[in-house]
């Protein structure tokens, strides 16, 4: 059976304690690293689909400007509006001219 | 790029932001800077190294999935600091549920190690203490720990557990009589 502590012993071992704090550097060392890769099993361990699409995306993406580009290299083939009136010569102009007159 | 802005980014607000667009880098950034704070509060709880990687993974892995609830009106390390008390009063819980109450001086004679994870030669007093502090129901641990071993004020403790200040003094008051009738025996 022991005495208990007096408030100012009580102090005193907490003021021990308090020094003693833990070193706890060699568990913070490569934490960063566990830590993304245990977030990494957590989120495809709850959404695969989401995770496996998250990882094609660049794939779509670079499908959709191929397409665009694809898509805007034959429009800009086609001769436009402004092309084909200027394809029009001045004797051209004037005979419409005088038809529409 | 993505190295790029994790690194380029000074303040927290700003990796919290990358880290909601997608930014990884931009979190493990954040917990490279908090990491200390985190495993010395989590280092007064655990009883062993496996234990505090254990909270601390929690602590960060909560943190990712609830960034979004993460108000801007205070610090992120208070935030962070908060789900830390959290997640050790959960262990303490947890523990209190699996393991028998049993005596201090049953406690130490198991070969019980309160000093972990780093033990080294302390006074017996100092391990009585420990031990002592073991046998606390959670929320006397919780709150002898944050108010007597990290010096927290009162007022940030109250902030922290999500307690009123009254309630934190007479937790303290209770816990620190439970604690010296503990030593007694």
């Amino acid at each position: 059976m022991n005495n208990p502590p007096s408030d100012s012993e009580l102090d005193a071992l907490f003021a021990q304690a308090r020094a003693l704090r833990p070193d706890t550097s060699r568990a913070e060392y490569g934490f960063e690293t566990r830590l993304l890769a245990q977030l990494r099993a957590r989120r495809e361990a709850e959404d695969p689909w989401g995770w496996v699409a998250w990882r094609i995306a660049p794939f779509f993406a670079a499908c959709a400007v191929g397409l665009a580009v694809f898509w805007h290299s034959e429009v800009s083939s086609e001769p436009g509006v402004a092309e084909q009136f200027a394809s029009f010569d001045n004797a051209d102009t004037a005979a419409l001219w005088d038809n529409l007159n | 790029m993505v190295m790029a802005l994790a690194e380029s980014c000074s303040s927290d607000e700003e990796l919290v932001e990358a880290t909601l667009t997608g930014d990884e880098s931009a979190f493990a950034e954040l917990a490279g800077r908090h990491k200390s704070r985190v495993f010395g509060v989590a280092s007064r709880f655990a009883n062993d190294a496996a234990e505090l990687e254990d909270i601390c993974q929690d602590v960060f892995i909560q943190a990712y999935f609830k960034l979004r609830q993460f108000r801007r009106d205070s610090p992120f390390e208070h935030w962070l600091l908060r789900i830390t008390t959290f997640k050790c009063y959960d262990y303490l819980r947890k523990r209190r549920r699996t393991a028998p109450s049993i005596s201090v001086d049953a406690l130490l004679d198991s070969g019980y190690e309160p000093s972990a994870p780093e033990a080294r030669a302390v006074h017996p007093d100092v391990e009585r203490l420990r031990a002592a502090l073991a046998q606390l129901s959670p929320k006397e641990r919780l709150v002898i720990t944050l108010l007597e071993l990290e010096e927290r004020p009162v007022a940030e403790i109250a902030q922290l557990t999500g307690w009123s200040v009254a309630n934190v003094k007479v937790r303290a008051f209770r816990a620190r009589a439970a604690l010296r009738k503990l030593m007694e025996k």
